[in-house]
């Protein structure tokens, strides 16, 4: 009983402590999504104004277009392709990096440094290398000879290649980001561990599966869930390589790209693209928290 | 702890998997557009409306006035902010210009704030409030129904009948391009239309006369088949399917060209469009024609890439270039920076040719209609203010800025007198390739036909055309093709009109 209005005379003092960041979390993240919530219902003028409700069946109009459909569809390729091919590079690059030995902080450099280029800048990099025209891949002889479609129409340009495509220019940007999170995973698992395994004759892939794995699990599984997300929500690689296209496939069209895109036939309908929004939130929350169910009860958080 | 979360993620996962079962298991063909109409009255997609609005013109006399002699009064300086688009060389010659204005009298201060882009600089006009607008933005081409529906200006016209202000050697097809319902809604500042480039190089090795570049496109055809039978180049023509270029602006164009009515009232001229024209056999005929020399191995479709290089890169390619392209006068500047810097080894900047736009099949049509932007005036309910962006403007289209700005960026000068003076004067005379987008705007502006079509969606339409013109060059059937980019752009007219009446 004593503890109970103990409980209760805290309270005030809980909220005001809470104070600051609850609004701060009302204001920045909550009214906002309520505010997108309601808007998916509405239609506006131009300008974003005179909002009418057309009613809560625009969510289901906007699930059931062929738009949205196709664009979850490329999404959830996109994800397909660029998560666990850039989790295994990352993860290989960072068991070759963890060594100590001479030179070592060079490599890690080097294989760190696609974190410090914006995807702006990574995009317009690949943008000349595939350029069909004059760009240095697609001109080089032998390479277009074997796999004719750089030249024609282009990587970036087929309907077939040009998912992959950006999909591999996204690879390489977030693998920065993949490397320095496993590698910090790495050094918190024990030298001693691995010593004895040695002794105990257990060879290198074997100590890999049994030791380094288990204990980066949790390393695994945030950057797992971080590289979904950032593949459900990937929009300038889109924006600059592809713009969507190429057309009328739609090849490279996101839910993202939906949403914002230049050439998207809903960029200037405020209901709808909060809509697609609010679906896509709603899409990636589930995800995340299957990932979390489904990974979780094998990840492995130490003792 | 456990037992929230895990009923939580449950409820979660269980959401998901509704979603994904709903979006699979749709089934049958609906189109996003469509869906704003739901519940909305008087926008009943599938039929869209065939009776022309009751909107009648609107009146000069309904919308915000202009006072000219508002500055005379005036003791303080007064400040404006202008958002504009532009980039590059471009942004350095306007800074220069309002320089030479802000130094050249004490009552206006411009302030220049550089937006990114056309886009960027109409999105952020149309998401922020009136208090937070500039005095003066920059609006493309496309804008024109866009802005004049955000009631949110002092319409130019306004403010030219206040100065009495003669725009008598004005092109007419450059102001008009901003004239709608009576109004002239914004000055034409930056203008610019499709010119053929083409490599002189080619045309001498196929044995074609490199001065007579072809006028349309049966021309083209015949003069492509030169091309490639005589290898000089493995195509004519590069086409590209961009919504700024060969997949929407040109098809306006060729429209604009026959005299054809790229929409209904008038080109949107006389009351907000309903319909669109382009899956007429007009527009049958013309992609038709584009099909068949891609098809038959005379064109290259270089594809969709919004940037628009594509297609002049493609007369650069080192293994299996084309002799013409198609773009926009604008780009003439940088292509010949990009020429004079080696990109096509044995290639100088004689040897790239300029010539009209081909007109559609054989007819003889070299107009064209304006592309770039226009300025506006923001209404902020201050006549002085107003007075004073109206001041800015007159500066910016006199005769000698229009010349230095037209020298200093390849845009077309709006009014004639401005080829008499200064820069533009010996530039039009030395090199008559940059006279070319000019003259085509000489053509005359006699009809709402050849003025070209004024949208709500237009950028969105011009999306769903490339995607058909996209289809087509694909192989695709025509018209169905143009019938499935008509039904959604007649959807998101009617959609457009219903939330913006």
């Amino acid at each position: 009983m004593a503890i109970k209005t103990r409980r209760l005379r805290d309270i005030p003092l809980a909220f005001a402590m809470l104070g600051p960041s609850l609004l701060v979390l009302l204001t920045f993240v909550l009214y906002p999504l309520g505010k997108a919530v309601w808007l998916g219902q509405q239609t506006c003028d131009v300008q974003g104004k005179n909002c009418k409700s057309v009613g809560w069946g625009q969510y289901t109009n906007v699930i059931k277009s062929d738009q949205f459909q196709h664009a979850l569809w490329v999404t959830v390729k996109f994800a397909l392709i660029t998560v666990p091919i850039g989790l295994a590079l990352g993860v290989g690059l960072a068991v070759l990096a963890d060594k100590q030995l001479r030179g070592m902080r060079f490599f890690r450099t080097i294989f760190s440094s696609t974190i410090a280029t914006s995807v702006a800048v990574a995009s317009l990099m690949w943008l000349f290398l595939l350029q069909p025209s004059i760009g240095v891949l697609a001109n080089l002889g032998w390479l277009h000879d074997i796999f004719p479609v750089i030249k024609e129409p282009g990587l970036l340009k087929d309907s077939g290649t040009a998912l992959w495509s950006v999909g591999i220019s996204s690879i390489w940007a977030n693998l920065g980001f993949t490397f320095i999170l496993v590698t910090a995973g790495l050094q918190s698992v024990p030298k001693e561990m691995h010593e004895s395994a040695y002794v105990d004759g257990a060879g290198g892939w074997m100590r890999f599966t049994n030791i380094t794995l288990p204990l980066i699990s949790p390393t695994l599984l945030f950057t797992t869930v971080v590289l979904t997300s950032r593949a459900f929500q990937a929009y300038g690689e889109m924006d600059l390589l592809t713009n969507g296209g190429p057309i009328p496939q739609d090849s490279t069209t996101t839910v993202t790209y939906l949403i914002y895109g230049s050439s998207s036939i809903i960029k200037n309908n405020d209901g709808l693209q909060a809509a697609v929004a609010v679906l896509l939130f709603v899409i990636l929350l589930a995800l995340s928290a299957l990932q979390f169910r489904g990974f979780g009860k094998r990840v492995h958080y130490g003792s | 702890m456990k037992t929230p979360n895990k009923s939580r993620f449950l409820l979660a996962g269980l959401t998901a998997s509704a979603l994904l079962f709903a979006s699979c298991g749709g089934g049958g063909s609906s189109s996003i557009v469509d869906s704003g109409n739901t519940e909305a009255p008087a926008t009943d997609g599938s039929s869209a409306p065939t009776a022309a609005p009751t909107t009648v013109a609107t009146p000069l006399a309904s919308l915000p006035p202009c006072d000219t002699t508002a500055l005379d009064s005036v003791t303080e300086t007064i400040d404006i902010t202008f958002w504009h688009g532009m980039n590059g060389d471009l942004e350095d010659a306007l800074t220069a210009l309002t320089a030479e204005y802000n130094a050249s009298q004490t009552k206006v201060n411009v302030s220049l704030e550089n937006q990114g882009g056309y886009e960027q600089t109409l999105d952020k006009y149309l998401q922020s409030s009136q208090d937070s607008r500039p005095e003066m933005v920059q609006a493309p081409e496309y804008a024109v129904q866009v802005m004049g529906d955000t009631d949110s200006n002092v319409p130019v016209g306004a403010c030219i009948e206040s100065a009495a202000y003669d725009t008598s050697d004005f092109l007419p097809k450059a102001l008009n391009q901003y004239f709608t319902e009576g109004v002239q809604w914004s000055m034409p500042f930056n203008v610019s239309d499709p010119v053929l480039y083409y490599n002189k190089k080619v045309f001498e090795a196929a044995g074609l006369d490199p001065n007579k570049p072809p006028t349309n496109m049966a021309e083209v055809r015949t003069m492509s088949q030169a091309i490639v039978d005589s290898g000089a180049a493995a195509f004519g023509l590069s086409l590209d399917t961009g919504a700024d270029s060969g997949g929407g602006w040109f098809l306006e164009q060729w429209f604009a060209k026959l005299g054809e009515l790229y929409s209904d009232n008038d080109n949107g001229r006389l009351a907000p469009s309903t319909k669109v024209n382009f899956d007429s056999q007009v527009g049958i005929d013309l992609l038709t024609d584009l099909q068949s020399l891609v098809n038959d191995g005379l064109a290259y479709n270089v594809g969709d890439n919004a940037s628009g290089q594509d297609a002049l890169l493609k007369l650069a390619d080192p293994e299996s270039a084309a002799a013409m392209t198609i773009s926009t006068s604008a780009a003439l500047g940088t292509v010949l920076t990009t020429v004079q810097g080696g990109l096509i080894p044995g290639i100088t900047t004689d040897d790239i040719g300029v010539g009209p736009m081909p007109a559609p099949g054989d007819a003889d049509a070299p107009g064209a209609i304006v592309g770039g932007a226009s300025l506006w005036i923001v209404n902020h309910d201050d006549p002085a203010k107003a007075a004073a962006v109206w001041d800015f403007i007159s500066f910016l289209i006199t005769a000698e800025s229009q010349s230095t700005w037209a020298a200093a960026t390849g845009y077309v000068p709006v009014r004639s007198s401005a080829l008499e003076v200064g820069a533009i004067a010996e530039k039009y005379t030395t090199d008559p390739r940059f006279k070319v987008a000019y003259d085509q705007l000489l053509q005359a502006a006699d009809s709402p036909a050849s003025l070209g079509a004024i949208l709500g969606p237009q950028r969105e339409i011009r999306t769903l055309s490339a995607r058909a013109i996209a289809t087509v060059l694909q192989g695709g059937d025509v018209a169905a093709a143009l019938t499935d980019a008509a039904t959604q752009a007649n959807a998101l007219l009617s959609a457009y009109i219903a939330a913006n009446q």
